[in-house]
This record gives structure tokens, sequence and C-alpha cells, in this order.
């Protein structure tokens, strides 16, 4: 083995089968009456993971948290933290903490007291409360505001002493409830990285909740997309992106177009697909495991799309369209472009130079044209 | 820090001491759960103290007065073969339906009590309305002063009306002393001075709930209105007024209901012949000493006003629940 | 128009003053040397004397101070218990018979409130021999009882207000039930607690119906001795007595909302 892969092994353990993990879910099913809110999932996560879970709400994401932290029992399956069964344990004697999404503050306790109280109830001696209080909130630098009430501090601050609260007692795993959901744009952006950067200071386990993709990918080493209380897909946020496995999952993450066909020819290193809505034979560059005839979608992504004047020759997946509407958007430009079909097909070109004379205007009959490797073919 | 720490293991020492773990030990023993325990105390209170006492009300209006102690008879009873007699005696409801002077009361009450929510209504909607539209610093001010009177004693402040009312009261002093009057009004032992009590003792009581219905009121609703050319008034009237009817509703029923059964204010302010139900029940108890008329009274006073008002309200509630 | 933008003000500063005129004349009247209301004998403290030397009267403001201490104090206990169990407690088989108990007595006229629990005590005295006659002990118990709805309305209010996440929080952090309790729920509902018990404090000191039904003799409360004295019209020692309540409830009232007042900064 080279360094190289070594390497590759203990930052993604999950893709070494000798790999224990660290927090085992096995079959999880939560029931309400006959309303299922989580159905039968099983997840492993790796210590050291920032694992998201990424998906609309009601899909059953934040459920699976309140199970991980003890709120709520599972109606079957177990969960395993660190190898032991966490069935029946309380919610207080569990190893994990988590940070609530409206952060739960004791309004009636300072910054300081807020920090300390898992430690207080845990009994720690006064001495080493004061050291750990003190280290953390300088690591989350609200020094100066050790003595206010959290009503006296802005929403980035109290998310800060949310964050410090949780990680004092370091839990093997830190559960957040979209952790940033209630911040601003910007702030949120600066915040994603600071989080980044106390989990691999600190190396503990978090699982993330969070219903904004952007977000998944910029923080998670795997992102675990979930509908209707099934995990749709787990994997690296490239591999989602790139390889997602459903029209679910293609669509949920980013933007992307979907045709429609059916498999007319199917060799070893391609396939070729005929598609109503694209108006000709999608030709895709290896091959793809389907019953002939089989219906599936060919999902393709606005930027992995070009538009031309002239039709491109010697070259395959080329469809006539017209240019329906035009947004600049400054680093790029996005068109809709009406196909034959009447399929509105969304590209993105990005803005190489500053003159504006490559946009194309609207109504401008054009070609758009993909490579036989940009789409992605699902089979649901 | 400290405080905190000091403050939990003296509340833990208090939970850990032997008496504690002693009950929970012997409660555990009978089947007591911590939960099941403290759901019972509060219930078996309410249980023994209000539910129980209106079976045992209903038990004695169905029984005989006696001059005895206590003044009514047993409705269960051994007789001499050994077998248990049920003297029911409906006599007393009887009584009540025969006696015009019993209906009078029960209808009068109800009169009394309505016209003056309306009155109450009438006052408070605008002092509701001008608290909700002020700015919110003034705003806490005047609710302070309106929920203030209510902490002073009720009874007094329904005594100090008397000074008012009075032959040789203050208004009567005001009016003949500006020539509008020649001789005192009669207003004390009135039904007018009845009315004033009970509007003066209740008007909070319509106030606060129009104050929160009216504050969470949008002004946007009414700005969209006046921006699609509705005067003031026909705003008001087509927008504020229907929106606010769920307060309208609960402010009516706070006053409607202790109104009906009020004993005070027409037993200080009221004449004799202002004859309310709440009075006519403590006369029969306290004077005439009838405690099965007396419960049969109140058991009628229960079913024909009470309970349809706790009907509809509930409804009202679950109405509110479901939008 | 411009008469038509001062109709709300007035009808305002009108009911103002018909809520607060009655009391203010209790105030000057008590210090009006003579007896009679339209004629001012000049300023004089000759009432709040009489008052003193009345020992009926102080001893039944020193009953019913008594009589309201405890019951308020045993009403918030159980009302608050009350709360939690409807707010907290999720379903149980005897919720909706507590939820309605508890709030019946906000619209049961006294008298029948003060029957019932007569006839229930005649009774058990009957049955079981307590409780023996009637007094302190029984007003103590009936005021509770009515005091309790209103603690339970104020309290349940404000625990349905409160953020139910910073109570998972502290039992996710280390807290068990009870430590969540006291730690987290008890000092934020806290306010509601008192003005839970303040409310309930001033209906019993003020409560004259429940109170003259189950009473015994040598237990007349404050009410019932102010009540016999002013069916018989204007007694001024009464305007006295009006005017220390009055004066002792402002100032523990401007002090109560200093205090939150300052909290709040």
């Amino acid at each position: 083995m080279t360094t190289d892969e070594q390497n590759i092994i203990t930052v993604q353990p999950w893709h070494d089968p000798a790999a224990k993990p660290f927090i085992r879910l096995k079959n999880i099913t939560k029931k309400f009456g006959s309303f299922t809110a989580v159905d039968n999932v099983s997840l492993d996560i790796y210590e050291g993971e920032l694992f998201c879970l990424l998906g609309g709400s009601g899909c059953g994401k934040s459920m699976l948290l309140r199970m991980l932290s003890g709120f709520e029992q599972p109606t079957s399956g177990s969960i395993e933290i660190d190898g032991q069964d966490q069935t029946g344990v309380p919610p207080y004697l569990r190893e994990t903490n988590m940070m609530f999404q409206s952060y739960a503050l004791f309004p009636h306790m300072n910054v300081e007291k807020n920090i300390a109280y898992p430690l207080v109830r845990a009994g720690y001696k006064k001495v080493e409360i004061n050291q750990r209080v003190e280290e953390i909130i300088d690591m989350v630098q609200l020094n100066q505001f050790a003595k206010r009430k959290p009503s006296q501090l802005s929403g980035g601050q109290q998310q800060r002493v949310a964050l410090a609260r949780s990680l004092i007692k370091r839990p093997k795993l830190l559960l957040l409830d979209e952790p940033l959901g209630a911040l601003d744009k910007k702030l949120r952006e600066e915040t994603q990285f600071e989080l980044m950067k106390i989990q691999k200071q600190l190396g503990i386990t978090f699982l993330v909740v969070t219903h904004d993709q952007e977000e998944a990918m910029t923080l998670a080493t795997r992102i675990g997309v979930m509908t209707a209380g099934q995990i749709k897909q787990i994997g690296g946020p490239q591999e989602v992106y790139e390889y997602p496995n459903s029209k679910f999952v293609s669509e949920f993450i980013g933007s992307v177009n979907l045709f429609e066909g059916r498999v007319t020819e199917d060799t070893e290193n391609h396939v070729l697909i005929s598609s109503k809505q694209a108006g000709c034979d999608i030709f895709v560059g290896h091959g793809v495991s389907c019953a002939p005839n089989q219906k599936l979608w060919i999902a393709i992504r606005p930027e992995k799309m070009n538009i031309s004047a002239n039709r491109l020759e010697g070259k395959n997946n080329i469809i006539n369209a017209i240019i329906d509407e035009v947004a600049y958007m400054g680093n790029m430009t996005v068109y809709h472009v009406k196909l034959n079909s009447g399929m509105i097909v969304k590209i993105t070109s990005p803005n190489f130079s500053r003159q504006n004379s490559e946009i194309f205007q609207e109504g401008k009959t054009v070609y758009i044209n993909w490579a036989d490797n940009a789409g992605v073919v699902v089979p649901s | 820090m400290s405080s905190t720490t000091k403050k939990s293991s003296f509340i833990k020492s208090i939970f850990q001491a032997p008496p504690f773990r002693w009950t929970k030990k012997l409660l555990g023993k009978i089947g007591f759960s911590g939960r099941g325990l403290v759901i019972a105390v509060p219930t078996i209170w309410l249980l023994v103290f209000f539910l129980i006492p209106f079976l045992v009300i209903a038990k004695i209006s169905l029984s005989e007065a006696l001059i005895a102690r206590p003044p009514y008879s047993s409705l269960l009873e051994w007789d001499s073969d050994g077998l248990l007699q049920i003297s029911l005696n409906f006599g007393n409801y009887y009584y009540l339906i025969d006696d015009a002077l019993y209906i009078i009361a029960y209808l009068n009450s109800f009169k009394i009590a309505t016209i003056s929510t309306i009155f109450c209504l009438l006052i408070g909607y605008p002092i509701a309305y001008y608290i909700a539209k002020s700015p919110e610093n003034k705003r806490n001010i005047l609710l302070m002063l309106i929920i203030l009177p209510f902490w002073t004693s009720f009874l007094l402040r329904v005594y100090s009306w008397i000074g008012f009312f009075k032959a040789n009261g203050i208004i009567n002093a005001a009016l003949l002393n500006l020539g509008i009057i020649s001789e005192p009004l009669i207003m004390l032992q009135t039904d007018f001075a009845v009315y004033v009590g009970i509007v003066y003792t209740y008007l909070p009581f319509m106030i606060l709930p129009l104050y929160s219905n009216l504050v969470k009121l949008d002004d946007i609703l009414l700005e969209a209105s006046a921006d699609l050319g509705g005067r003031p008034m026909i705003s008001f009237f087509k927008i504020t007024l229907p929106l606010s009817v769920p307060g309208i509703i609960a402010g009516s029923m706070l006053v409607l209901i202790p109104a009906v059964g009020e004993f005070v204010i027409p037993a200080l302010l009221g004449g004799p012949d202002t004859l309310m139900i709440g009075r006519v029940l403590w006369d029969e108890f306290f004077s005439n000493r009838d405690w099965p008329v007396a419960s049969a009274v109140s058991i009628i006073m229960l079913v024909v006003l009470i309970l349809p008002v706790m009907w509809i309200q509930n409804k009202q509630n679950s109405n509110l629940g479901e939008s | 128009m411009k008469t038509k933008r001062y109709i709300l003000p007035i009808t305002v500063v009108l009911g103002f003053t018909f809520l607060y005129a009655p009391i203010v004349s209790l105030v000057i009247y008590s210090f009006n040397a003579s007896k009679l209301v339209t004629v001012w004998g000049g300023f004089s403290i000759k009432w709040y004397a009489h008052l003193f030397e009345d020992d009926q009267v102080m001893h039944a403001a020193w009953l019913s101070l008594k009589i309201a201490f405890i019951s308020s104090t045993l009403a918030l206990i159980l009302g608050t218990i009350a709360s939690l169990v409807l707010v907290r407690f999720g379903k149980f088989r005897f919720k909706s018979l507590l939820s309605g108990m508890i709030s019946a007595p906000l619209v049961m006229p006294e008298v029948i409130t003060g029957l019932s629990l007569l006839l229930l005590f005649v009774s058990m005295e009957l049955l079981f021999g307590w409780p023996a006659g009637r007094g302190i002990v029984t007003i103590i118990i009936a005021h509770t009882t009515f005091c309790m709805a209103f603690v339970a309305v104020i309290v349940q209010s404000r625990l349905s207000d409160m953020d139910e996440s910073i109570e998972e929080a502290a039992q996710d952090l280390g807290a068990s039930s009870l430590w969540v309790f006291f730690d987290i729920t008890l000092p934020v509902i806290a306010p509601a607690l008192v003005s839970g018990w303040l409310l309930a404090f001033t209906l019993s000191l003020d409560d004259l119906v429940i109170a003259s039904f189950v009473s015994g003799p040598g237990s007349s409360t404050l009410p019932m001795v102010i009540f016999s004295k002013v069916r018989l019209g204007v007694s001024p020692d009464v305007n006295a007595l009006a005017t220390l309540m009055i004066g002792i409830i402002a100032i523990a009232i401007i002090g109560a909302s200093f205090l939150m007042f300052q909290k709040k900064k």
C-alpha cells in the first residue's frame, strides 16, 4: 500500500471494509399511528466524521436526531454509539449532545453559566469547571460577553454559546439541528468554516441536520439525502452531486435537466436512449445496466451543457433550440432554452470575459450540446 | 457558578433524605409511579373538593327540609325489615317552578347580566381599541391602570358607590348644588345602582380580552383597506369589528357568567325588589335555612346557566384550535 | 373632523375616571372628620384610630391574612402541579377530567361553590367526623380550591409560551427530569408563579361569599366583618380600612413591577 492510499483510507473510512463504524443505526423505524416518520433507516457514521443529513421539512431527519439524542424511542431497530446499545438510555445519560435549532439557551443564566451547566450537572469540581469554561469561551471568542444574558447577545453570538455549551462535555457525538438556519447569509458562510475548524480541532463526530444543500455540500464529509423517512443516497458531496442515484437526488441537490427516454441500443461501452422530450437519440458514452427498452432518465447538470450559434459537427447530443429567457448573474449567465418538444432546458454558462458579446439574446435560434459522459442515467 | 453547585447539592440532599426515599419506596410498592403520583395530587384534590360537592348538592336537593342538624332528611334509610329505602323528593324542584319568585329571579339575573354586559362592551371597546393602538410604552402603563383596581378589594370598590348614590351622597349633592334637581334622586337600592356596580366591577374583564385580540390585529390590513379607498369608519366596521369577534365573545363571557350569579352587588346596591338568583339562594340558605331548596336553586342555575355557557365556551375553544 | 379626533380619547378619559373615582373617593373620605360624605369636616385621622381600636376588625384582618397566606401558597403548589401535568405530561387517562375541573371554578358562581363546599363539609362530618365544625380549616380548603384555578390559568399560559427545547436542552446536557424542573422550568416560570400567588392571595383576602358559607362561629374573615358593617350604610372606619388596603396593594404592585422592570433591563 502506498502512503497515498493509506491517507485515503484514514480520511475516508467508509471505503475501508475493515473500519469499525462509531455510530450505528440498524433498521430504524419510527411510526406515529399509521404515519411512518422514519422508514427502515440504516446508517454507519465513523469517528471524526462530519455527516450531514439533508432533506426537506418533514422528511424524518429531525426525528432521527431526536432518536439519537434519546428524546424519542425508535419503534423498531437499534442505535449503537461506540459499540454500546442505546436502547432505553435516557437523554441525560447519553454521551451525545445536541445543538438545538432555536439554540435553547437558558434565558435566566448568563453565558458563563449556560456553558458551565453540563459540567455542574455532572458534578465537576469548581476549579475544573472554571478552567474548561474559560478554555471554550476562548475558542468561540466570547470572552467579552461571558457575563451577559442570552437576550443581550446577537444571533451569531447566541449560536456560539449554544455550540460551546454542547461541546463542553466533549460528547462522543454532537448533533446539530439546522445549526446555521437562523443566521443571515453572510454570517452563515463565515460560520460554516468556523464550525469545520472547531470540529477538526476537537475531533468530535458531528451529525448535522439541514435542509440547505449548499450548507451540506460545504460542511460534510458525507451527505445522506433523505426523503419520506428514507435515506435515498449516502456519499461524499462530489459523489451525490455528480453521481446521483435517482431522479430525486439529482433534483434535490443542485439543478438538473431530466430527459425521459427508453433504451434503444445497449452495448458494453455505450447506450442509445430515445427521448421524445429531447427530440433525438441521446448517446451515453458508457455502459448502463438496464433491461432492453427500459424506461429511464438522463440527468444533465446545467453547467455541463453548451450553447452555440452554429451546429457543431462530428458530435453526439446536439439539439436545436430557441433562447426563451436570459438571466445575467455576474459570474455566469443562466439561459432557459425551449426545445421543439416544448421542454425548457436550463443551461448555465460562465462569463469568461467582460464583453457581453458572447451572451445570446432572447428569441435566437441556437444549438445545445453536451459531452457523451456529461449525463447520468438514473432508473427512477 | 458556585451558587448553582451549592443549590444543586442542597436540593439533592433534600430528595435523598430518608423520608423521601421511604415514601418513594412505599408508593412504588403499591404501584404508584412518580408520574402517576404527580397527576393524582391535583386530580384527587379537585375531585374531592370540587366535583363531589356537586353530587352532594344534587343529593340534598332531593331530600326534605327538617328542623334538625343537619337540616335535611336522609335519602337512604334502613327500614324495620332491613331493606334499603330510597326516598327521593322532587318537591323542592316543584316548589321552584311553582313559585313565580324563582323564575322571575332567574330571568331577572339573566336580564341584568346581559344588559350590563352590553354596557361593558360599549364602554370597554373604545378603551381597548385606544390602548391597542397606543405606542408600546404608553400601552403598558394604560394596561396597568386597567388592572390596578382589580387588585384592590372588590367588596370595598362596590361599597364605595354607596357614597355616590346615597340620598345625601356625592351625586345628589352635586346635582342639587348645580340646581339641576330640586330634591334628591333615589339611586341607591335601585336596579340602576346594580347596573352601575356590575359594569364598574367587570369592565376590566371586558377590556383585557378585547385588548389582547385587538393588539394582534395587523395594521397592514387597515392600511390595505385605506389604500383600496375604504374610509376609516368603513374600514372599522368591515375589518376591525368582524376580526375582533373572538375578543368580544371572550370578554362577554367573562362578564356575563359571574354577573348572573352575583351576590355582593345586588345585596349592597340593589333594593329589596332587585331579585337576583345569587341573592335568592343566599337568603334561602342563611335566612330561611332551607338547605334542600337552596341546593335545588343552585342545581337549576348550574344546568340552565352554567353548563350551556361552558359548552359554548368549549366549542369556541375547539373552533379556535381548529382554525 | 377635529371634534371626531377627540371622541376616542375623551371616552378613554371618562372610562378611567369611572374606574378610579370610587377608589379616590374612599381615600379622601377616610381623612374626612365629618361622617357625611357631602360635608368636608377637615382633615382627620380619627377613623384610623377607630379602626385600630376595633378588636373585631383587627382579629378578622389577622385571620384573613393567615388564611390568604396559607391558601394562596397551597393553591400555588397545587395549581402549578396541575399546570405542569396538563401542559407537559402528554396524554393520560384523566386529562380531560382534570382540565375541566381546573378551569370550571373560574366560571362557577361563588354562591354555588360556597354552598356545595359547605354541604360537602357537613356530609363529611356526618360520615367521617372530619372536619369537626367549620372554621379556618374549611375556609382554607375552599379558598385553595377556587384560587388554584386562577394560578393554573396563569402558569399554564406561561408554560405553553415557554420554549420547550430549553427543557430538552437541559435534559440533553445531563439533567434528569427533577433537575430540569428545579434548574430550568422553575426559574423560567418564576414570574408567573409570583403573579399567580399574588392573585390567589388577593382573591382569598377579598372573598366574602364562599367564606360566609364555609366559616363557622368565631371565624369571621375581614370581608365578612366589612360586609356586616357596610350593609348598614357608609361607615367611615371602613373608608380608612380601604385606604390602608389600597395603599399596601399599591406599594406591593409598584415594587413588584419595579423589580420586573429592573430585571428586564
